[in-house]
């Protein structure tokens, strides 16, 4: 077995100089930061088994020591940088836990060991001959879960030790006097460290607090609370030229936070939090460099490493309607307030309206406001009601007031505006409800929506060139024959000249722009099109003749990607073909950029902008919820150093200006390295068939309920495109179960077949197809595995279940109905494997169940039944054929092989044993299951699960962290190779054949590809 | 679906809560006690990391039948408070302190156990090796206590979590018993990696004097009793390979018995 590539836990980060080093598992990675950008420079596994849990660099930088378990190694930093790490020093071990090491000196390493113990290791010999200088301990030994080794610039030796129970030991080395025992904690301690400069103590535990001690006297200084569970990791940041204390943390809750002591208070007051910016739970670790790099970067348990910069963060601006009279030397009215805003991205330039009828600009680049003189008229018309879009790329803001009536304000420059009005020649009485604007590449489109539904949209166009809109048309538009139609967003197609508008009710409308009347009737109307409420958003993601690509985000998390077609006979239909629902929030708005979905929205108090595509939050402003003004403008097209997004927004009557960008964002928003679920992987399939790009899709189901489905590339690579949240409960399995469709299990009875679609480019999409019924009202079975059978127009399904029923039905994939064949049990305990097997005509059914038996019945009968039988009575199975104990316990996997005259069923059990059993039938009559080989300690524990190794070999995985890979030759199974894997609680495994090249992907606590001969 | 409402449905917890039960991990003593007639002879046991204390139940229950109770002794320890139970001496302690094992010595006065068993279990982190680690030293405690306490001949169990180091325990645990075995109940979830190591037969080291010190780790206790586990080698090298050993399965249980993994 050769290993490709590895996603996991990322135990380890450390800042040295302008390199960021990571213990990813056993692998050690190097990246160096240059100005802007990250880059791998280095990545080898360093240690056969055991896991990079700590890093420490000798004080001229010339050594790097990792360590983890009872592993370490000293590696010349030097030869890592200039890649030319040579593996003359092997892994060397102490019989202990190594819990942290620190170099005393260039030739001298200590060791911190979990039973509070440091080893004095001499570490000069280059060829490895290391020795044992001293071990000094305090005279108490508990047993540690964290712990530091400081050493001061006079040359004290301060061990700080984090105990299961009592609380934080300090003591020195040099004294072995325990001065400190800190007992303010409750439970384990996590992580404790002194500060470079020795004046502070800090810790952190179960009990989800950061604690701040005065290490002089060991008094409680300042308790940090926040974090919603263990903290796992804490740094002091470094520089304190100004005398401030900062501490930045990471936990099990996902978040890391930043922290600052002020004296005289006994709370630690939060200065930053990022949230979200890992997935599941575990943030494992992280480092922070304020001083030369300035960033700080997290590690997750989903396998990202993820760096945040300290320093260019945008800037927040705010205006009171005080300091904006004091700034223009106008009084405001009373009570008069900004009400709207747009943003003229070009001009840097902000126009608001006021309740009073007044406009009033911001030029951003001097932060000089100004007032746009308008006669007494216009202010009256404009005063407590319009409704503001703007036309970013011709610098035109559009104001439209209660009637209809339209002031284009066209600027030349911040100062110099050309007002026009667009004025209404139709009934004066109705009030608008909505002015939605458009850009495309050619013209402007705005919409006007009047409440009254007998009243039409009208729908102004302006053609857009040299920095100007010129009005080109007004045209009314029917409306859909409703009595009310909510509009919320719109988009115009120019290649097809078609415009689509959005609604409340999950509902969009389409007019067909082609004609060129001035009163145009509706094209079509879709409705209900998904659960939820509104359609938040409307946008193209691509098009071509008479179909268009549209992502629409609906407000109650939502988003869809869907076809809009027109056929010969002008009938427009939708066919929705990606649908998911985001974990986090409701969508305002989304877009798609470099082909990654970008979604915003609120989210409780916040407001947030979220990649879903890469599955990390981009950025957030605590700005109190959504009931608000408010704008969002992304820079797309920017240069990439410069501005990524604006956030304008309204909090009580205080204009607030928000700019995000970050030194990395262009680097995938600073994910330096990509990884997988954030909890442990249940299953995983990779599909039979080879994409355009010879790639192969793979989806895999995790604890967390949620699925990934990405492309597994022939290097071991995999590239994520979806998080599929449509389960609420525990996963079970996930497979491919043709070209074109998946399907999932989980416990509450959920049963999900899932069809695959591409958008042109070959980037996949996927959309939850249909959904077995559950049998209960309230459904808490677990289905455990499924087989599937491909017919005609369609599938037939078996799932079992924990509660040992067996159902067969048929799944017609146009009609997406299910048709139960039979349903019957098996005994009382919980089945675990599922498999239809044929002979010539004839059809069977096998399971494997927790007694570590393999039953089998015969079903042809009820296989055929379909579609000839009447759907109201469901057969029983009738007799076992086949019912053999293989196992002293659960029968955990099975591969089935076909053979010459039947089937090779390997068989592998909790008991640790692996078999090779043989079925054929005999005389084309009675069916024989023997037993032909027999391997009783196959693995030194629970063998997981059981993949195909390519013709006559099969693949297992077992909790000892061991994949073998087995020969089925002859009747004999025989172990053809073994190799140790990094990746805990393996328990799931799926073969590929990359054109005649094996590869085999392995998951649970991360994912690894191996390819093997 | 949380935790807490899949434990409801499970036939154990309600059978637990009809007999009187304060755990349904008192079926996994009676299955392993059903295989292995661990109670067999059995007057004086250590119950290790045993709150709430079902098993301490399952052990007054059983051993309190024959003719004379007050030969009977059970000493539960446990990190967190125990409600009391008729005949057994509670102490609430970490049991990989040397000075709770010390206390444990002192309250049998120098006689030897007939059966020490451990169900502990760490709070995991979710670091695998960790936790595998902490679980080890849990076990290795236990195993020091029953070095020091245990008759010839007598029984150690102690739930274990099979994982990628499970052999070498197995391993080292042979050099101290006639038999080691690892057996799954079937009240313990298939789902789990929880097993049960039962170790029958205690054969003391042979010219090793296995003594309690405040200031010894357990590494340093079991340094010189030559189990097979590996020390500081010369030069630090890494012990590869170290000795492994599989463990017999068994399933215990009656296989008509309640399946922990179905629901109902
Ligand atoms: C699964 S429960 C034991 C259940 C018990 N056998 C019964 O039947 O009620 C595991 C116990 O191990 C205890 N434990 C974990 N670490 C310990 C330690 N270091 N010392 C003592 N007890 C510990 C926990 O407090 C917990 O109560």
């Amino acid at each position: 077995f050769e290993p490709l590539s590895h996603y996991g836990f990322v135990t380890s980060l450390k800042i040295y100089s302008n390199y960021v080093v990571a213990g990813y598992g056993s692998i050690l990675k190097v990246f160096s930061v240059e100005k802007d950008d990250v880059s791998l420079i280095f990545s080898s596994q360093i240690f056969k088994r055991n896991k990079i849990h700590h890093i420490s660099f000798s004080e001229k930088g010339e050594k790097l020591c990792v360590s983890g378990g009872r592993s370490f190694k000293v590696i010349e930093f030097d030869s890592l940088v200039r890649k030319q790490y040579d593996y003359k020093i092997d892994e060397k071990a102490i019989n202990e836990w190594i819990i942290s090491t620190e170099f005393l000196n260039e030739s001298t390493l200590l060791v911190l060991t979990s039973h509070n113990v440091i080893y004095k290791v001499d570490v000069s010999s280059s060829v490895g001959h290391y020795s044992v200088l001293d071990m000094i301990h305090c005279n108490e030994k508990s047993i540690l879960y964290s712990g530091s080794i400081r050493i001061l610039a006079d040359k004290t030796v301060l061990i700080s030790a984090g105990t299961v129970m009592n609380g934080v030991i300090l003591w020195n080395l040099n004294t072995r006097q325990i001065l400190h025992n800190l007992t303010e904690h409750e439970g384990s301690i996590f992580g404790v460290k002194v500060d470079q400069n020795g004046k502070y103590i800090i810790s952190c535990s179960d009990d989800r607090s950061v604690k701040l001690y005065e290490l002089k006297t060991g008094e409680l200084l300042a308790t940090g609370w926040g974090h919603g569970s263990r903290i796992w990791n804490l740094e002091f940041f470094k520089d304190t030229s100004d005398g401030s204390v900062k501490i930045f943390s990471t936990g099990e809750d996902c978040t890391a936070r930043l922290w600052e002591y002020q004296p005289g208070n006994s709370l630690l007051t939060q200065l930053e939090l990022w949230d979200n910016c890992h997935l599941g739970k575990h943030i494992w670790s992280g480092d922070v460099d304020d001083k030369f790099l300035k960033l700080c970067v997290t590690g997750g348990a989903d396998g990202k490493i993820r760096v945040h910069d300290l320093a260019n963060r945008g800037t927040s601006l705010s205006y009171t309607p005080q300091q904006i009279s004091e700034l223009l030397s106008k009084v405001f009215g009373k009570n008069e307030a900004i009400q709207l805003f747009c943003e003229l991205s070009n001009l840097n330039l902000l126009v608001s309206l006021t309740s009073n009828g007044n406009i009033l600009t911001l030029d951003q680049n001097t932060s000089t406001w100004h007032q746009i003189s308008l006669c007494e008229q216009d202010v009256t018309q404009l005063k407590d009601f319009g409704l503001i879009t703007a036309c970013s790329v011709s610098n035109t803001a559009l104001i439209c007031c209660r009637n209809g009536d339209v002031l284009c304000l066209n600027f030349k420059d911040a100062h110099t505006v050309e007002k026009n009005w667009i004025r209404q020649t139709h009934g004066t009485s109705n009030k608008v409800i909505n002015f939605l604007g458009f850009t495309s590449s050619n013209n402007f489109y705005a919409l006007i929506d009047f409440p009254n539904p007998k009243m039409p949209f009208i729908l102004l166009t302006f053609t857009l060139s040299n920095e100007m809109i010129t009005l080109e048309s007004s045209k009314q538009l029917n409306k859909p024959n409703q009595n009310v139609f909510t509009t919320t967003d719109i988009l115009v197609d120019e290649i097809n000249n078609w415009l689509v508008i959005g609604s409340r009710f999950t509902s969009i409308a389409v007019y067909d722009l082609n004609n060129l009347n001035d009163s145009l009737e509706l094209g079509a109307i879709f409705k209900k099109i998904c659960p939820g409420d509104t359609i938040s958003s409307v946008s193209i993601v691509e098009t071509f003749k008479d179909k268009i690509t549209i992502l629409m985000t609906v407000k109650d998390g939502v988003y869809m990607y869907a076809n809009l077609l027109k056929d010969q006979s002008n009938t427009f239909s939708l066919d929705i073909f990606h649908q998911n629902k985001i974990s986090r929030g409701f969508i305002e708005g989304g877009f798609v950029k470099n082909m990654d979905l970008i979604v915003y929205g609120f989210k409780s108090s916040y407001f947030y902008v979220w990649n879903e595509t890469k599955q990390l939050e981009i950025t957030n402003e605590l700005c109190g919820g959504a009931h608000r003004k408010w704008l969002l403008i992304p820079y797309s097209n920017r240069n990439p150093v410069d501005l990524d997004y604006k956030f304008i927004y309204m909090s009580k009557s205080t204009l607030q200006i928000k700019s995000f960008k970050g030194r990395f964002n262009h680097q995938n928003y600073g994910l330096i390295h990509e990884g997988t679920h954030g909890r442990e992987i249940r299953d995983i399939s990779v599909s039979k068939y080879a994409e355009k790009d010879g790639s192969k899709l793979i989806i895999s189901a995790s604890e967390d309920t949620t699925l990934r489905l990405g492309k597994l590339y022939s290097n071991g690579s995999i590239e994520n495109f979806w998080s599929l949240n449509n389960h609420v409960s525990g996963l079970q399995k996930v497979k491919f179960i043709s070209k074109d469709f998946a399907a999932s299990s989980a416990a509450n009875e959920e049963f999900l077949i899932w069809k695959l679609n591409y958008l042109s480019n070959g980037f996949p999409a996927i959309i939850e197809y249909s959904r077995l019924k559950p049998k209960s009202d309230i459904p808490d079975l677990r289905i455990m595995d499924f087989d599937t059978l491909e017919v005609e127009n369609g599938f037939i399904i078996s799932t079992v279940y924990s509660d040992s029923n067996i159902k067969i039905m048929h799944f017609n994939s146009k009609t997406k109905v299910f048709t139960p064949l039979a349903d019957d049990y098996y005994t009382k305990c919980c089945i675990l494997n599922v498999n239809f097997l044929k002979f010539n005509e004839k059809s069977y059914i096998m399971i494997g169940a927790t007694d570590g038996y393999l039953t089998i019945w015969e079903v042809t009968s009820i296989l055929n039944s379909f579609p000839t039988k009447e759907t109201a009575s469901v057969a029983k199975f009738g007799k076992m054929i086949i019912k053999q104990q293989l196992h002293q316990n659960g029968i955990k996997a099975i591969q089935v092989s076909s053979s010459e005259n039947g089937y090779n069923i390997v068989t592998g059990g909790d008991d640790n044993s692996l078999i090779l059993n043989t079925l054929f039938l005999l005389n084309a009559e009675e069916l024989i299951l023997e037993s032909k080989s027999f391997v009783e300690s196959a693995a030194s524990a629970t063998l997981t699960s059981l993949s195909s190794g390519g013709p006559n070999r099969v693949v297992s995985t077992s909790v000892d962290q061991i994949v073998r890979l087995w020969s089925v030759e002859n009747g004999k199974l025989e172990c053809e190779s073994a190799r140790y894997t990094t990746i805990a609680d393996t328990g799931s495994s799926d073969y590929v054949d990359f054109d005649g090249e094996n590869m085999i992907v392995l998951a649970g606590a991360g994912l690894s590809t191996w390819s093997f001969k | 679906m949380g935790k807490s409402s899949k434990d409801k449905r499970d036939l154990y917890y309600r059978r637990a809560k009809e007999e009187g039960w304060r755990a349904r991990s008192a079926f996994k003593l009676l299955q392993l006690n059903d295989q292995f007639q661990l109670f067999n002879g059995v007057k004086r046991v250590v119950d290790l990391c045993a709150a709430p204390g079902s098993w301490s139940q399952v052990l007054s229950r059983e051993l309190k039948a024959p003719e004379n109770p007050e030969d009977v002794k059970i000493v539960s320890v446990d990190l967190q408070p125990m409600t009391p139970i008729d005949g057994v001496t509670t102490i609430q302690a970490d049991i990989t302190h040397p000075k709770t094992l010390q206390k444990i010595l002192e309250i049998f006065g120098g006689e030897p156990a007939d059966f020490v068993c451990s169900d502990g279990a760490p709070d995991v982190t979710g670091l695998h090796d960790l936790d595998e680690y902490i679980q080890a030293q849990l076990i290795l405690s236990a195993l020091q206590l029953t070095t020091c306490i245990l008759k010839e001949g007598g029984t150690f169990v102690a739930k274990i979590f099979r994982g990628r180091d499970i052999d070498l325990l197995y391993s080292q645990l042979s050099y101290l018993f006639e038999k080691v075995i690892c057996a799954k109940p079937r009240s313990s979830r298939g789902t789990s990696l929880e097993a049960f190591v039962v170790c029958l037969g205690y054969k003391p080291r042979p010219g090793w004097n296995p003594k309690l010190e405040l200031t010894k780790s357990t590494e340093e206790f079991f340094q010189d009793a030559d189990i097979g586990k590996s020390y500081n080698l010369e030069y630090l090298d890494l012990p590869d390979p170290e000795e492994r050993l599989i463990a017999k399965f068994v399933a215990c249980g009656d296989l008509n018995d309640v399946d922990s993994d179905a629901t109902y």
